[in-house]
């Protein structure tokens, strides 16, 4: 029997959240970052949407937030002129590092040693997170304000858009190696290390293109504009949100609409899947960020498959745990659930 | 309101928002590192805690049981400048910020569904 998809919310901000990053898989699972208007951006376990804490000292909108590979660092990009490294396991700021406008971009290279940055003032900066007193290497030439930078091909290079364009820039050098010019406003851009994809959005159209050459490999057009998309880490999918507040699941190889989703209250601004591609995130204007499960009715996270024979009132442990949870973890998370949620409640719309 | 064809995934609980009192980062969460041992807090006090502890998760468990007793049910409500309006109660968010109902009975007429402000609310009260 097909199962409808019950998406999490998680709620906690209280302004449009704008932008979100799942770590690396770590030890103990991995994790989320939501950047938020209400300058408070969050961290959150991965698998489950629980709230860890809350990274408290921005004094302006947060646009751009990140994490390192094992989620032990935390960056953001926040509209007080200012990128701020955190402490991800203590939620202590580590270092404010000053700018010249907005920020709205922050990348840690793999070995978490430096952060890329990018903003209004439509410079890249290299930041070496070692000697933070140290100015930053900058690279101009962005002729509007940076929405977005990535490093890619294992920090080699720098990807980076504004409204119009996107550049890709050799490190070593700080010289513009290509760039994409587009007519309409690029909203969003997600870089695949594996097989080195780069996908792109912008107003409809949902673009895949080599991070290496910039050269197109192939694109979709949704029926709305698109805010956001993410490609599977297998590339079978890739789900895509905007301004209709739906989710899109498109089969990568075919181009074929999967499935779509309602839910949200406002328009989809981020959507990203998680390492393991179990699950994929989306934040919105409504202020809530939704996980939402690739495989509807698996059991993982909080979701379990009910079989019909199984008595609906059991105590349910999560099938999937990570190395470091505790046998009392587990407990306290069975106990908590006296009764799991059943479809004899009003239906929420999915 | 239509009644889904298939049946929703079932969960095990809802993911756990901030707590509302600090920034988080629990110290004797997953990823605390390793301390020296603290010197241990005398008896009475930690059990004083515990009981305390007890009792908030024994009024909060009343309470969402409350809730969940409400659903369907007429309920009547109490907001600010002794304005009082009934409706069916459907459900609440997360947060408890703001109640789902329908059939919303308001001076000016009924709203067949309506989202009611918890804010907007000063007592409700229905029969079971």
């Amino acid at each position: 029997m097909a199962m409808r998809q019950t998406p999490l919310t998680c709620s906690g901000h209280t302004r449009p959240v704008v932008d979100l990053a799942f770590s690396g898989i770590t030890p103990y699972g991995y994790f989320l970052i939501s950047a938020c208007k209400d300058g408070k951006p969050m961290l959150r376990q991965g698998d489950t949407g629980d709230w860890i804490g809350t990274f408290l000292g921005h004094k302006g909108a947060v646009w751009g937030a990140t994490l390192n590979k094992d989620a032990t660092k935390a960056a953001t990009a926040a509209a007080d002129f200012t990128a701020k490294v955190w402490d991800a396991v203590s939620g202590d700021e580590l270092m404010t590092l000053a700018h010249k406008h907005i920020v709205k971009t922050v990348d840690f290279t793999q070995d978490s040693n430096y952060l890329l940055t990018g903003g209004q003032d439509k410079l890249l900066r290299i930041y070496d997170l070692n000697k933070p007193e140290a100015d930053p290497k900058e690279i101009s030439g962005h002729t509007s304000g940076i929405k977005k930078a990535l490093w890619c091909s294992e920090d080699k290079q720098i990807l980076s858009a504004d409204d119009k364009t996107v550049r890709l820039w050799d490190h070593a050098t700080m010289t513009e190696v290509k760039s994409l010019n587009f007519n309409m406003s690029v909203s969003s851009m997600e870089y695949i290390p594996e097989g080195e994809i780069l996908v792109i959005t912008y107003g409809r159209s949902i673009a895949f293109h080599s991070a290496v050459s910039l050269d197109p490999i192939k694109s979709f057009e949704a029926p709305a504009t698109i805010n956001s998309a993410s490609l599977h880490p297998e590339k079978e999918f890739l789900v895509a949100g905007g301004e209709d507040f739906k989710l899109y699941k498109y089969d990568y190889n075919s181009g074929e609409e999967l499935e779509s989703y309602k839910g949200h209250f406002g328009p989809i601004h981020c959507v990203r899947f998680s390492p393991d591609g179990e699950l994929y995130a989306s934040g919105s204007e409504d202020g809530t960020l939704r996980l939402w499960q690739t495989v509807v009715g698996k059991t993982y996270g909080l979701w379990k498959c009910v079989l019909p024979e199984e008595d609906s009132g059991d105590l349910a442990k999560p099938k999937i745990s990570f190395p470091e949870t505790a046998e009392e973890e587990l407990e306290e998370i069975a106990s908590e659930n006296s009764d799991s949620i059943d479809s004899s409640t009003p239906e929420v719309k999915a | 309101m239509q009644t889904p064809p298939t049946t929703t995934v079932p969960v095990l609980r809802l993911p756990r928002g901030p707590d509302g009192l600090s920034r988080g980062f629990a110290p004797d969460g997953r990823r605390a590192p390793l301390k020296p041992v603290v010197p241990e807090i005398p008896e009475s006090q930690e059990s004083r805690e515990s009981q305390e502890q007890r009792a908030r998760a024994t009024l909060r468990e009343r309470y969402l049981r409350s809730l969940l007793a409400m659903v369907g049910r007429q309920v009547s409500f109490t907001l600010h400048e002794g304005v009082h309006v009934t409706a069916h109660f459907g459900a609440t968010d997360l947060d408890v910020a703001n109640f789902y109902v329908s059939q919303l009975q308001t001076p000016i007429g009924v709203q067949a569904e309506a989202l009611l402000r918890c804010s907007d609310i000063v007592s409700y009260t229905f029969k079971p």
